[in-house]
């Protein structure tokens, strides 16, 4: 997460945005070896959220209306992770929630075009502030997470299937 | 070469089964031994049936646990039919003893 | 004697946890193939209720069984008192059947739209638990046919 943008802190969780509903309602009790996986979803949950956000500023980074038609810029928006202890497993483990979806607080970049039907009075259209570079690492690491985390649900699921065989 | 009595020889290993002791004990007679060892057998196979039922009706117990105590009375068990079959096995031969 | 076969082990119990966790992977497997359906709303048979229904069962079968052989008199199985614990041990397998009967209480219609991630954390729960308990079943058959062919391997 680049530490040099200014956010702007939403009153948490959009509805529409939400993806990490109610996971506590669907456990297993206390059941030790199974809320590794719960913790893991929460993980993989989380960061599909990320990407859904980092693809949501790709997609729109030459974007100067808003969803009205009015000359408004893409206000690109990110998404920062926070603890769930609700989803929490025997040795102190807990899970990742979206803690917050935030809208970016940078000025708008100015580009002179005054031809451009979206240009002010002085002739600059803005453009939202999205650096193609940064999101694409952002995405990657995403991907790269949600890889490990499967690989850690792939390990779960081993360890359960040997201790199978403690009765084989 | 140590003699067998000699202080510094180890004291033979003890045996694997518990229940079988030494015959020096005296008072326990070998009906007493089998029966115990039976009712072992029960209470492992009782102490395992009810973790199972904790494990499958949300209890705080993991699985290996379980499955270890599972097999653990899966093995016990398995010895005492053995024990009772070598049982079996002399009472046969000694009833073939012809006088 | 035959149906008491099963009657002391935890051998009802189990069955009624793989018929659950059956029914539960059909009911997520939908979930899953519907996914991009619109307007669905994701299904989910509750496993913290049939927990419940489940300690039920158990609990009532505990309050009516008694020891089917007392230990104290093992010269003597043919007592009075063991076969009324016989046909009192019967009467208690009636309480492990009546929880399959109670999954459509468990039936949950009303499950906000879940992500794919977590449909399948469900179902890979699922099948570590009926993994579970398929293998417990297989051993305590195993263990009756070792007692019934009377070898120990």
């Amino acid at each position: 997460m680049p530490r040099n943008r200014k956010y702007l802190r939403l009153s948490s969780l959009t509805s529409e945005r939400r993806t990490n509903v109610r996971l506590e309602s669907l456990t297993y009790g206390t059941q030790p070896m199974l809320n590794s996986f719960d913790i893991s979803t929460s993980a993989l949950v989380a960061q599909r959220a990320r990407l859904n956000a980092i693809s949501s500023n790709i997609a729109n980074m030459s974007t100067t209306r808003n969803e009205r038609g009015e000359p408004e810029p893409y206000v690109p928006r990110y998404v920062t992770f926070q603890t769930d202890t609700n989803i929490t497993s025997s040795g102190g483990g807990a899970g990742v929630k979206i803690g917050s979806v935030d809208y970016s607080t940078e000025q708008p970049n100015m580009k002179y075009d005054p031809g451009h039907p979206d240009a002010d009075a002085q002739g600059y259209v803005r453009y939202p502030n999205v650096d193609m570079t940064t999101e694409f690492v952002d995405a990657l690491e995403a991907s790269r997470s949600y890889e490990a985390n499967v690989g850690v649900i792939e390990v779960s699921k081993n360890l359960m299937e040997n201790t199978l065989r403690i009765i084989a | 070469m140590n003699p067998i009595n000699s202080p510094t020889f180890p004291s033979p290993p003890p045996l694997l089964n518990p229940a079988m002791g030494p015959a020096q004990s005296g008072d326990t007679s070998f009906k007493d031994m089998l029966f115990d060892s039976i009712r072992e057998v029960n209470t492992m196979q009782l102490d395992a049936d009810k973790a199972v039922e904790q494990m499958f009706t949300g209890g705080d117990v993991s699985p290996a646990e379980v499955l270890t105590a599972v097999q653990k009375a899966d093995l016990a068990f398995r010895l005492t039919m053995q024990m009772r079959n070598k049982l079996m096995d002399v009472y046969q031969e000694v009833r073939d003893i012809r006088i | 004697m035959l149906s008491t076969l099963f009657g002391t082990s935890s051998v009802p119990l189990l069955e009624q946890v793989v018929n659950f966790t059956e029914a539960r992977h059909g009911v997520l497997a939908g979930n899953i193939a519907n996914i991009d359906t619109p307007g669905y709303k994701t299904r989910d048979l509750s496993p913290e209720l049939f927990q419940e229904k489940l300690k039920e069962a158990v609990e009532a079968s505990h309050a009516t069984t008694a020891p089917a052989y007392g230990y104290g008199n093992y010269g003597n199985f043919a007592s009075p008192q063991s076969t009324n614990a016989i046909s009192r041990v019967d009467r208690s397998f009636a309480a492990f059947d009546k929880v399959k009967d109670s999954y459509k209480s468990i039936l949950r219609h009303d499950g906000v739209n879940v992500s794919i991630e977590n449909q399948i954390n469900e179902v890979v729960k699922n099948q570590q638990e009926h993994n579970l308990a398929v293998g417990i079943l297989a051993n305590q058959f195993r263990l009756l046919r070792a007692a019934i062919s009377e070898r120990a391997a």
